[in-house]
């Protein structure tokens, strides 16, 4: 499991991929992808092409990404999920709160 | 002289050997290394010393009189227990089956002699390594334990307390109710509640928490009491969804949330509305023609939009007598065999499509996961609700506790409820309360509510809102006409409801007599009445059923207002 | 490699590990291998005794640099296991031997420590 995050050269967009599982023992990983940036940026997308599994912990993070992000007003894409990540963000209807693709 | 490894910390080290000279040659070497020296020129005399001193480590030799080393070496090994005391061997043996005794006697390395000080210091520190490592473990897994004590107890105490509030509920008393869950659901997140309504409705709600232990279980106690304590007043689905939702949000952590499905099924009205916020979809399994509806998830789950943004839309499906609903968590779907495959919803439809007797399909899935598992699983909570007839109107509701002497016997009020009002309040749980201030209405509240609900429904969705019940004939009709009332409400920006109570003494006891007007059309009295009463037709139930449950029912301003009253007797 | 009837760098190791103590330890082990001796010769019949002592002494000796009177005692100690008593005698005799030819030298290490 690891999270990397890689920030576009103009600052607003932050991009953090997640490998592996994305459950609870990602926690501190994914939380430390944005908040340790000092610049807010204007678009956040969680790229999870590599990530093999996910679960109830994985929808709270997102939560706080969201939070952390103006709530309402952010903007947050999850993208490149697989079918069974699809499933469960379908499930939860997750897809009225992020843009997922 | 060359240096030797510096000591970590002097120890007291016991020296077991019969030659008198070895034994003052090692007991010298040792003592120069910083440690303290017991000696003892016998096994015996060395299990002796052991047990009175209790040294860290000990130097034994192999063959001595009296009981040897090897003897010596198993009995200090056995009085040590679960603590590492050091054994060295002290060998002039050659031969490695000789070797290999020392080493099972219980020795945890040995010393040729003739004594080599270097290799003897450097063999001492590594074994006060080994022995530091050792206690450092046994102390940790005394906390661990210690911990671990302390957290079961603490969850005991949360289960005892939960029991107590989710225990107030019919789960267990309603006998068209069956359900499976683990003793351990709390702790795994998941809660499963069922309560009556004042009209005889029930509604049940199955949720699953994110996260395990006590955080998942400390969400469901304030879920709990709002879902008892709404659903006894008279509160329907979605006032009761918004205030869960709205607490939750409220207490809980932002990643913390509650997957739920709540439903209210109604034997009167034969049909069950639904909400499902992040459940797998449960089903509503019609016996007769077999075929299966799904309920699925379209909202998201309690606790994680504000109050602003919250969708409490529901969805309503009819059920006739004998038809069930399921409900499953995902523990059903995610049971997995043997090469971690996963049950599915396909398997679960294969089982719903074999089942040939209705009574037996909650078996049948019990019995499938165990097949596809192996064995049980302990976190699958699964409830199924048949809808059955003769179901009494519910009697009990909120306990009083003033003593019965003063209630108010001659009195009027009346309500006037406009269109913004009519969007958002449901005022039937206040008027029950204020009507139940009337001791001898007490006994009849069952019926009092689900007329006043029956007559509230009708002024709002055929007066006010103009929707036509005969849409409601099939499922597809059900769907279409509560999509247009959702619509329509939203809309709403003129018209009243006006509810008019009057209570006057009588003779007997006393008389109170309920008017509810709405601003609508009105409709053809004489028409609708003459409709023969066809109880298993889905709509036009609400009439015959408030003809049966009160006394005197009668129309007027052309259909517009509707009056019946409620008897009773004085209490002695 | 032919051993030595008495190692001096065992001694002059022994020396310093012990400092004061030193004139003790060759006592001791005078006094020790002084009574093994003749707990040999007293079980001339019992292999088992023999072996046993044998094993001892062969420690000690090696301890104080014996190297000779080591191998001799190393030698009892194997053959004393199923052998007949017999030959063991000889065995005994030259480990007699051996010590009446290193006391002497330890005795002369012990007087350069005379007050």
């Amino acid at each position: 499991m690891s999270v990397e995050s890689e920030v576009s050269p103009d600052g607003t967009k932050l991009t953090i991929a997640v490998k592996g599982r994305f459950d609870f023992g990602s926690h501190q990983a994914f939380r430390d992808a944005y908040e340790r940036f000092y610049k807010v940026p204007e678009l956040y997308v969680v790229d999870l092409k590599e990530a093999t599994y996910m679960d109830s912990s994985a929808l709270g993070m997102l939560l706080l990404l969201r939070d952390h992000a103006g709530g309402d007003n952010a903007e947050v894409q999850v993208i490149n999920s697989n079918p069974d990540v699809r499933k469960i963000l379908a499930i939860s209807n997750f897809d009225k709160l992020f843009d997922i693709s | 002289m060359s240096a030797l490894a510096p000591v970590l910390e002097p120890l007291t080290i016991l020296i077991a050997e019969d030659s008198a000279a070895d034994l003052l040659l090692l007991s010298t070497i040792v003592r120069r290394q910083g440690h303290q020296v017991l000696t003892a020129t016998n096994g015996a005399e060395a299990v002796e010393v052991f047990i009175r001193e209790r040294p860290q480590l000990v130097l034994m030799d192999a063959l001595m009189p009296v009981m040897d080393g090897f003897e010596a070496a198993r009995r200090i090994k056995q009085l040590a227990g679960e603590e590492l005391v050091p054994l060295i061997f002290l060998t002039s043996l050659r031969e490695s089956e000789a070797l290999a005794q020392c080493l099972d006697a219980g020795g945890d390395d040995f010393l040729p002699k003739p004594y080599n000080q270097l290799i003897l210091a450097a063999k001492i520190n590594a074994m006060d390594r080994l022995r530091r490592l050792q206690a450092t473990v046994l102390q940790q897994r005394d906390l661990i334990a210690k911990h671990h004590d302390y957290l079961l107890h603490e969850q005991r105490v949360a289960k005892a307390v939960f029991d107590k509030v989710a225990h107030s509920g019919c789960i267990n008393a309603a006998p068209n109710i069956r359900y499976l869950q683990s003793p351990y659901a709390l702790f795994n997140g998941d809660l499963l509640l069922a309560a009556y309504t004042p009209s005889g409705d029930m509604h049940v709600l199955l949720g699953d928490f994110t996260g395990h232990g006590l955080p998942a279980a400390v969400g469901a106690m304030p879920l709990a009491e709002v879902f008892y304590g709404m659903t006894a007043k008279g509160y329907g689905l979605a006032e009761t969804l918004r205030e869960m939702n709205a607490k939750l949000k409220r207490i809980l952590p932002v990643d913390m949330f509650c997957c739920a499905t709540l439903l209210c099924l109604s034997t009167q009205r034969r049909v069950v509305e639904v909400w499902n916020g992040g459940m797998p979809e449960g089903y509503v399994h019609e016996v007769a023609s077999g075929k299966r509806t799904p309920l699925a998830s379209r909202h998201l789950p309690l606790g994680v939009l504000s109050a602003e943004a919250f969708d409490d839309r529901t969805e309503v499906w009819p059920m006739a007598l004998g038809d069930r609903v399921f409900l499953l968590s995902d523990g059903v779907l995610d049971t997995a065999d043997a090469n971690d495959q996963l049950f599915g919803a396909e398997r679960l439809q294969q089982v719903f499509a074999a089942n040939r007797e209705p009574d037996r399909l909650f078996e049948d899935i019990e019995q499938a996961l165990a097949a596809f598992r192996g064995e049980a699983r302990d976190d699958v909570s699964m409830v199924e609700i048949t809808l059955q007839a003769g179901q009494q109107l519910r009697a009990s509701g909120p306990l009083y506790a003033d003593s019965g002497q003063s209630c108010p016997l001659d009195w009027s009020v009346s309500f006037e409820f406009r269109a913004e009002t009519l969007k958002r309040y449901n005022p039937l749980p206040y008027l029950l309360q204020l009507l139940l201030e009337i001791h001898g209405l007490r006994e009849q509240s069952g019926a009092l509510y689900s007329v006043m609900a029956e007559l509230y429904s009708n002024a709002l969705e055929h007066g006010v809102l103009g929707l036509d019940s005969r849409l409601k004939r099939d499922a597809q009709g059900f769907a279409e006409y509560y999509r247009q009332r959702n619509d329509r409400l939203a809309q709403l920006n003129s018209g009243y409801i006006r509810v008019h109570v009057q209570v006057l003494p009588t003779a007997a006891g006393g008389r109170m007599t309920l008017r509810v007007e709405d601003s609508g059309p009105g409709f053809d009295v004489e028409q609708v009445l003459a409709r023969p009463l066809d109880i298993d037709r889905l709509s036009g139930r609400g009439l015959s059923l408030v003809r049966q449950l009160s006394s005197d029912v009668r129309w007027s301003d052309g259909g517009r207002s509707v009056c019946v009253e409620f008897c009773w007797e004085a209490l002695a | 490699m032919v051993d030595l009837h008495l190692d001096p760098e065992v001694l002059s190791g022994l020396q310093e590990v012990m400092e004061g103590e030193y004139p003790k330890l060759l006592d001791t082990f005078l006094d020790d291998s002084q009574k093994r001796v003749e707990a040999l010769r007293k079980a001339r019949d019992d292999a088992k005794a023999l072996g046993r002592i044998a094993h001892s002494f062969k420690g000690s000796s090696g301890n104080l640099g014996a190297m000779r009177l080591a191998q001799l005692c190393q030698r009892l100690e194997v053959e004393s296991v199923g052998a007949g008593v017999g030959d063991l005698g000889a065995l005994v005799d030259q480990i007699d031997r051996e010590f009446a030819l290193v006391k002497p030298l330890y005795e002369t290490e012990r007087q350069r420590f005379q007050i």
